[in-house]
Formats: structure tokens, sequence, C-alpha cells
């Protein structure tokens, strides 16, 4: 198969070759790797050869080939963003997509089009292409293994060949892409070869209120795989009535020769309180296994189990084991209209999340991922919204282990499309009732379901944000309703089509709502529980008036809380030439334009991560019902 | 000077009112419409007279619901507005006219008094005007209690705080206050402790776009210390400190190294004119900052300033 460019501008190929979303399990060589790492994984991190070409008809047409003469390549960094490398113009915007004024596009499809535009973004002047090089030998470990190369975050459409072959073709820039490289890989010397451009279809769907980048941005693995290995584990621990006893059904989905499975659940004392073997391949389900006097997980107990599966080959050789750390706990949303977890009224004393570093844009690491835990729980926060994308794998298991609620939300934002000048305008509408958007959004909610789907700590799959609504997001929902009933569905664009009210959020959830107007909802009738996925915009100084909405609390037991937007600053340090002093700069100050400039400063967090004095109050409220 | 019968020496000059005590000096200037000199153990604290104040830098919250446009007049009234009358009391009696040459050739360089008033009266620049007062009383040892007076008017737009401003020559090296913990607001103070507190130097919050910060409500008492002078025969580098203090109600203060206008002009924090005063704004009254959202959404009423009341606040100065 050979790469087509203008997949670029066709909604409809979003992923080609590209292995299926599975969970986010790790696995080792045996017991010892789970503490020393481990050898199934190498990491791709750092310096890789590149070019960088403004447009796509200037990228090298061959680089991938390994007679490729790349001796003008640059190198980058990856993990990284192409702009802040230098190569491209930095730019802020929030919701108008950034071509406004530059380039006049419409989303293929709409506007009763009924054929693909070529070259809306393969031969346009905005998307500009990074051509990436990396040649890397295999580690004996690796050798006569399938391996499997995983791109935990590109944005926002690349292209991979391998030793001169193509791989694959991806989107959806806030989930891992993985591929098989088994058939073209050699021991030494080969040659990967990646081509990430700027803008695709995807640019309509992903119109999030951040910084516009470009690049290998997370982390990239090769992933050997086992004779036999657990590609997918499904947890389903359910808890009943009594809120005392509970079952545990597991699926493992297993790749390779037919293995045994020895699974052991162990609780906070390391005593083993279930274990059952299975054998097969494909999918393997263990039976259920009841559970008594169990300790439920939440935000003041976050209790783990821990679940062990180590697999056999049929001459008992240990092929790996796969450790994962779960919890008990249940959602549910009563019929008083209330939402529970585990037998209490929930209360959000939420904050939404951007991924942020001053120094290097959403390139974050493990401690930034833990500087931020710990600020929420020093400040009383016991919920956070993936906003407006899924994050690096890790935060979500951090979140587990921390007892933070999670709003997992789907990697979706198309608000140029709807609303323009704050008026709702919605003529050319994706994803809206748009058959041919319909697969990539539902492929978005698989993929955050399928990764993400044995974490506790999230209570909510979240369609996207501020997308309009139409059967497109109520297939995303359904999709959640047919795989999920742990937990519930949350999505803000129910307030803007009541006709798809019941079929796109168990909540009604606004944005930004007075607490008059939220306490008009809750005396009228609701049907449905009231959340504030974002509220008290923190921008400057700001987060006045907090006490209005703790009152809220106590006297509606619909309202459950909400989400404070946001968590921190996106503001980028660099150097000022005139104070000789490193600074933080924000929207505009590239010479980009359009930007919303300082708008982009909401943060609890100045951007360096040092708390702004607001946070006494967050503190205090949020400590009022913990 | 002998001052064994604790009175206030009164210096009728030609410009201004003089009163000296063993260890203080202050000049009521008549042209310059205000409190001229405020010295301390031979210290200088004034930089200019104090001036009424009207405005606190806008946020990114007033740009967004339009208070800054609405309240502009204040802006302009914080600049530009000018006394236009002074009142003289000593010892209760109203001085009047004001005893300027030739009416203070009938004084001594041996004026005593117990208790000396002067009460500044300004007009501000807004449509329609309104008048502030601001009557300093001093005590024949040296405390200053001064008490501003805001006259409501119908027609005015709110206010975004009301409050007098001390520009000091010399940036403080830090201050020392009873009252809330943090920077607080109106409408986000639930969260602060109280207690007192020591800050060091002049922070200014580093919002992304420099605005109005570092405000402190409810505070009870307030000293600020500096070691540096602008006077060329001082070398000494000893921390002396000036303390204001609550005298009806607590006060909000915010310490600064700028005014509400240098805030207002600075699109990033690395533009702010370098240190070199200490602006300390005493407030009567401050405009909540809002927060329900940047584009729109107005502060909660409570927590607004109307302009048709009268508003009221005093405060003490010693050391």
């Amino acid at each position: 198969m050979q790469a087509n460019l203008q997949w670029l501008d066709d909604p409809e190929v979003f992923r080609v070759n590209q292995l299926p979303a599975h969970s986010d399990h790790h696995y080792y060589r045996d017991l010892d790797e789970i503490r020393t790492g481990s050898s199934f994984i190498k990491s791709l991190n750092g310096p890789w050869r590149f070019h960088f070409a403004s447009t796509p008809s200037e990228r090298p047409l061959h680089f991938y080939s390994p007679d490729f003469d790349s001796a003008d390549f640059d190198t980058i960094q990856v993990p990284g963003h192409i702009e802040l490398a230098g190569y491209s113009q930095i730019q802020y915007i929030n919701t108008l997509y950034p071509w406004e004024g530059k380039i006049y596009r419409r989303p293929p499809y709409t506007l009763n089009q009924d054929q693909l535009e070529v070259g809306l973004f393969s031969d346009a002047a905005d998307n500009s292409v990074g051509s990436y090089l990396k040649h890397f030998d295999l580690d004996d470990s690796f050798k006569n293994q399938r391996v499997i190369i995983q791109f935990q975050g590109v944005e926002e459409a690349l292209y991979v060949w391998l030793n001169g072959h193509f791989i694959g073709y991806a989107e959806d820039s806030f989930t891992p892409s993985e591929f098989d490289l088994t058939p073209y890989l050699q021991d030494q010397d080969n040659l990967l070869a990646v081509q990430v451009y700027k803008r695709s279809t995807a640019a309509f769907i992903e119109d999030q209120d951040m910084y516009r980048f470009s690049g290998i941005f997370r982390d990239v693995n090769l992933l050997a795989l086992p004779a036999a290995h657990v590609v997918d584990l499904d947890i389903k621990p359910e808890v009943k009535d009594d809120f005392e006893r509970g079952t545990l059904a597991v699926t493992a989905d297993v790749s390779g020769t037919d293995a045994i499975l020895e699974l052991t659940v162990t609780d906070q004392n390391k005593q083993v309180v279930a274990s059952q073997t299975q054998s097969g391949t494909g999918k393997v389900l263990f039976d259920s296994m009841p559970f008594d006097n169990l300790k439920l997980w939440s935000p003041t107990n976050p209790t783990l189990y821990q679940l062990l599966i180590k697999v056999y080959n049929n001459q008992h050789q240990l092929l790996e084991v796969v450790p994962y750390q779960f919890g008990f706990r249940r959602v549910e949303l009563r019929e008083d209209k209330v939402i529970y977890v585990n037998n209490q009224r929930l209360i959000l004393n939420g904050v939404n999340r951007h991924e942020w570093n001053a120094h290097s844009g959403r390139v974050i690491t493990m401690q930034d991922m833990q500087n931020d835990i710990q600020t929420m729980l020093d400040n009383n926060i016991n919920a956070v919204r993936t906003c407006h994308y899924p994050d690096q794998l890790p935060w979500y298991e951090l979140c587990d282990q921390a007892g933070l609620y999670v709003m997992a939300e789907n990697n979706l934002e198309s608000h140029g499309s709807w609303q323009k000048m704050g008026a709702v305008e919605p003529s050319y509408n994706v994803p809206g009732d748009n058959p041919h958007w319909l697969a990539a959004v539902v492929d978005r909610a698989r993929s955050n379901y399928e990764w993400f789907k044995n974490h506790p700590s999230i209570i909510f799959w979240s369609l996207g944000n501020e997308s309009f609504a139409g059967e497109d997001i109520a297939a995303m929902q359904t999709f959640y309703k047919e795989h999920d009933a742990s937990r519930l569905v949350h999505y803000e664009g129910v307030v803007r089509t009541p006709e798809l009210r019941d079929r796109i959020s168990d909540v009604e959830s606004r944005m930004y709502e007075t607490p008059a107007n939220i306490a008009s909802y809750l005396e009228n009738n609701p049907d449905k529980p009231f959340l504030n996925c974002e509220y008290m915009h923190d921008m400057g100084n700001s987060l006045g008036g907090m006490q209005s909405y703790n009152d809220l609390i106590d006297k509606y037991p619909m309202y459950q809380g909400g989400f404070i937007w946001d968590f921190i600053d996106q503001a980028l340090l660099v150097h000022d030439p005139i104070t000789q002093q490193d600074v933080l700069r924000y929207g505009g100050d590239f010479d980009e334009r359009h930007s919303d400039y300082e708008f982009s400063g909401d943060g609890l967090l100045f951007a360096d991560r040092t708390p702004k004095p607001a946070m006494q109050e967050v503190k205090y409220y949020y400590g009022l019902h913990k | 000077m002998d001052y064994t019968n604790n009175q206030l020496h009164v210096i009728y000059g030609d410009a201004s009112l003089g009163l000296e005590g063993p260890n203080f000096h202050y000049l009521f200037s008549y042209e310059r419409g205000g409190l001229e000199s405020l010295v301390v153990n031979q210290k200088e604290w004034l930089y200019r007279t104090p001036t009424p104040l009207f405005w606190r830098a806008t946020t990114d919250n007033d740009h967004g619901n339009g208070f800054d446009v609405k309240a502009a007049q204040w802006y302009a009234a914080d600049r530009f507005t000018t006394c236009q009358k002074i009142d003289l009391t000593v010892d209760g009696q109203l001085v009047q006219p004001l005893p300027i040459a030739p009416l203070n050739n009938r004084y001594t360089n041996h004026e005593m008094a117990n208790q000396v008033a002067l009460t500044y009266h300004f007009v501000t620049p807004t449509v329609p005007s309104t008048s502030v007062s601001i009557t300093y009383t001093v005590a024949s040892d040296g405390n200053i209690k001064i008490m501003t007076h805001f006259a409501g008017r119908e027609g005015l737009p709110e206010l975004p705080a009301f409050g007098l401003r001390f520009i000091m020559p010399t940036t403080a090296t830090g201050f020392d206050y009873q009252g809330l913990s943090g920077e607080t607001y109106p409408d986000r103070l639930a969260g602060a402790t109280q207690g007192q507190f020591h800050v060091d130097g002049l922070p200014v919050t580093p919002y992304l776009v420099p605005q109005e910060c570092g405000m402190h409500m409810q505070t009870s008492q307030l000293t600020v210390t500096r070691s540096t002078t602008q006077n060329n025969a001082d070398q000494s580098k000893q921390p002396f400190s000036l303390t204001f203090s609550q005298a009806d109600q607590p006060f909000a203060f915010s310490c600064l190294p700028y005014t509400a206008a240098e805030l207002e002009q600075a699109t990033h924090l690395e533009e702010l004119p370098l240190p070199r005063r200490t602006v300390l704004s005493i407030y009567g009254a401050v405009r909540g900052v809002g927060g329900i959202d940047s584009w729109g959404a107005d502060v909660e009423a409570k927590y607004h300033i109307p302009a048709n009341q009268d508003l009221d606040f005093s405060f003490n100065i010693h050391f």
C-alpha cells in the first residue's frame, strides 16, 4: 500500500493500518521488571533528523527511502513542538479556526457539497510538514518478535514508513497511534520515517482553545510483543447493593500462541483475595470472582486492588506479567436525579486541566503531572476534566492513586464551525448530523474508552467540547452506553439542542452559568442533575463570588458542583532582548494574527506552576464539601 | 524649640501650614492642595501630596464586561481631580480666611496648638461632578487622623474604588499588616486567614497582563518600612517605618511600586517601569473582581460601589 496525500482532505480517512485501541496496561518479562522497567519497551525519544517544509509541495518526496540523502536535514528533539523548535510561527487562538482571514475553507461534505475538495489541506499554504528520520537497531530482546511502534501523541496527521515501506497513517492528535513494524523490520539499521502535517480535516474537529502546535509531542516507543501477549485487558469490577460485596469480571485479549493465564488479585495488605487460571488465545474470559468486605475507591480513600496476570506458554515458560491496579466504586444516577458515588451524593470540587509547561508547551513531564496532582490535593480539588482531549497515558493512573475523579474527555472541539463572534451560527457545523464525519468522531470515542476503561477515577466520559450537537455526537454517546454501564456520559452541548436532550448527556451541563440561572433550572422540575463543566473563569485577577456557587450545594441536591476554568495559564517563557529576562508571553506575542491574546491565561496557577493568590479561596470553598 | 508642654508648634507660612513636634514635621500646602511633607525622625514619607483615588487598574474581567468603559470617567478623575478649597481649624476654631500674607503677619514663630485640622475639598472632573473632602486632624503627639468623604451624586457610573493614594519617595523594603492572608477582594476573601503578616518588598502579582493586584481587605493596621530616602545628605540605610491603623472601620490597602495608571499602561510585566517609589493606596471601598466569566458577566451586585451614595472612611497615621 502506498501513502496518499489526499487522505488529509478526507474526513473519512483517519486511520490506515493503525492497530486497534486497547487498554493502557503495562507488561513486563518478569516480576522484577515491574520495579526496574520493562525490557519490552524501547524509547525512541531523543534527537531525530528533521526537515521542515512550509507547504506540502515543498516536502522531501522520497525521504523515507533508505537511499535518500538526508545530509541537509537538521536535528530536532522528540518529543517536541515544531513551532517551539523555531521552524514555524507560534499561534494562540480560541474559537475561530487558525486560518481565519487567511484561507477560505469549509469542512468537506457541508453546505450541500457532496464531494471532497482535493487540496483543501494536501495542497495548502498553511499546512507545514515535518519530515522526521530515526535510525535504530534492535536490542537482542526485540529480535524475532513482533514489534509495534507507538506514537503517544502527534499533531495533527502522520504518515509512517519503515525501511522504505509505507506502514500507516493516523489522525487524532491526543490518542496513541500504534502500527505493526514486524513485516519490514531488520535487526540492524532500521530507518523509521515519519511525516507530520500540521493540518488535515481533523483540524475542523481539533479547534480547542489553545496554542496550535504541530509535531511529535508525546513519547515514541518501540514495543516488543512476546509469543503470547495480553493485547487488551478489560477489568469490570462491580459493587453490590450493600456496598460491601462485589464481583470482578476480567477479559483478556491474547495475541499469538495459546497461553495459560494465571490471575491473582491482592488487596492493600498484599493478601491474595482472588485467583484463577484460564488458557487460550483471542478473548480469554475469567469467571466472575466474588469479593467480600470491599474497600471502595473514593477521593478520600483511593483504595486500589492489585491485579496480576502471569502469561505462560504451553511449556509453562513465563512469557510476560501484566499488573494492573483497579478499584471498586459505584457511580449511579438514581431516581431522585442525583448522582451518587458509593452511595454518597457526588460533589465535584473540580478543575479543567490543559497539559501545559511554560518551556515546552504541551510536552509535559511526569514531574509536571505529579506536581499538578499534588497541587490539586493540597487545595481540596477532587475532580479534573481532561479538557479537551485525552491526557498523557500516566495521568489516569496518577488520578487513580491520588483519588481524583476524572471526567475523561474525547479529543473533539469544532467551535469555529458553529459559533462566530459569540453568535450561534451552525451553518457548516461538523460533525453535526453528517454521515461523512461520523466514523471519525465515533473512533475517537472508542479510542478514549478502550485506552482508559479500567480506571476507577474516571466517572464520566465526556463526548467533547463545544462542538454543537447532532446525530454524530449522539452516536458517540451510544457507543459509551453500549460498552460501559459503570460510568455516566457528559456533553455540554445538551443545552443547545433540546431535541437531543436524552441522547447526548446524562447531566445538564453548562458553562459559566450564573448562580441565579442555575437556581432557576433547579427550581423548575429539572429532568437531569446539574454540573458546571466550566465555571469561575480564572482569567487574570478573578475568582470572585465563589460563595454563590457554594450556596447552591447546600440548597439543591441535584446541584453537583463543577470544574473551574482552568488549572494553569497557557503562556510561554521566552527571552526578552530588551530586559534580558526570561518572560512569559501569551497570544499575539509572536506576531501571529488573528489571536485571542491574553485569553490564554485563565489558570489557578501561573504558567510557571506557582499558584495565583485566588487559590486560597478555592482551597477554602472546596474544603467545605469534601 | 521647647516641647515640654506637649503642644504642636504651628508655623503659619505663606503657602503652607507647618506643624512640628519633637520628631515630626508636617507641611500642609495651600498651593499644592494637600499634605506636602510628612517627615518623621528626619525621613520624608511623601513624594507628592496624597490625592483621592477613584481607580484600581482594570482586570481582565472588567474589560470583558465593559466596566472599564462604563467607569472611564473615574480614570480621568483619578488623575485630574483638583483641590478647590481648604479649611483650617486650630484648637476647634475655624481660621477664615486662610491665614496667608498679610493675614499671617500677626503670628510669631512661637505659635502652639493642641489640635489642628485641615480639610481639603476636591471637585471631580466627572459629568456631573462631585466632591471629595479629606480632613487631616493632627494631635499634639503627631498622630494624624484622616477622614475622607465622597459626596454621592446621581448620574455617575459605579466606582472601581475609592481611597487615598500615598506615593512615597523610595521603594519600601516591605510591609507588615494585621488583616487577611494573601491577596483579597470583597468577593474573594472567605479563604483568607486572619493574622499578622509580613511581606518582603513590593510584590506585583504576575498576572499575564498587569492589572489590579495586591489588595488586602479588612486591615486593622499596616506598617510600611523603608531604608532609603532621596535626601542627598542622608546616607543611612537603617530601616524606618510609618504605621497606618484603623480608625472606625478596617480599611483595605495595596502597597505596590506602581500607580493604577502605570499598571493600566503595560501589556506585559516587563513593560512596567523600574520600581523606584512606593505607592500605598488606602481604600474605603473596593469593587469586587468578579469571576463568573471574562466576557460579559458582571461582578455580583453586592460587590459594586454605587456612586449615588456617600462614602466615608477614616484611618490614623502614627509612628
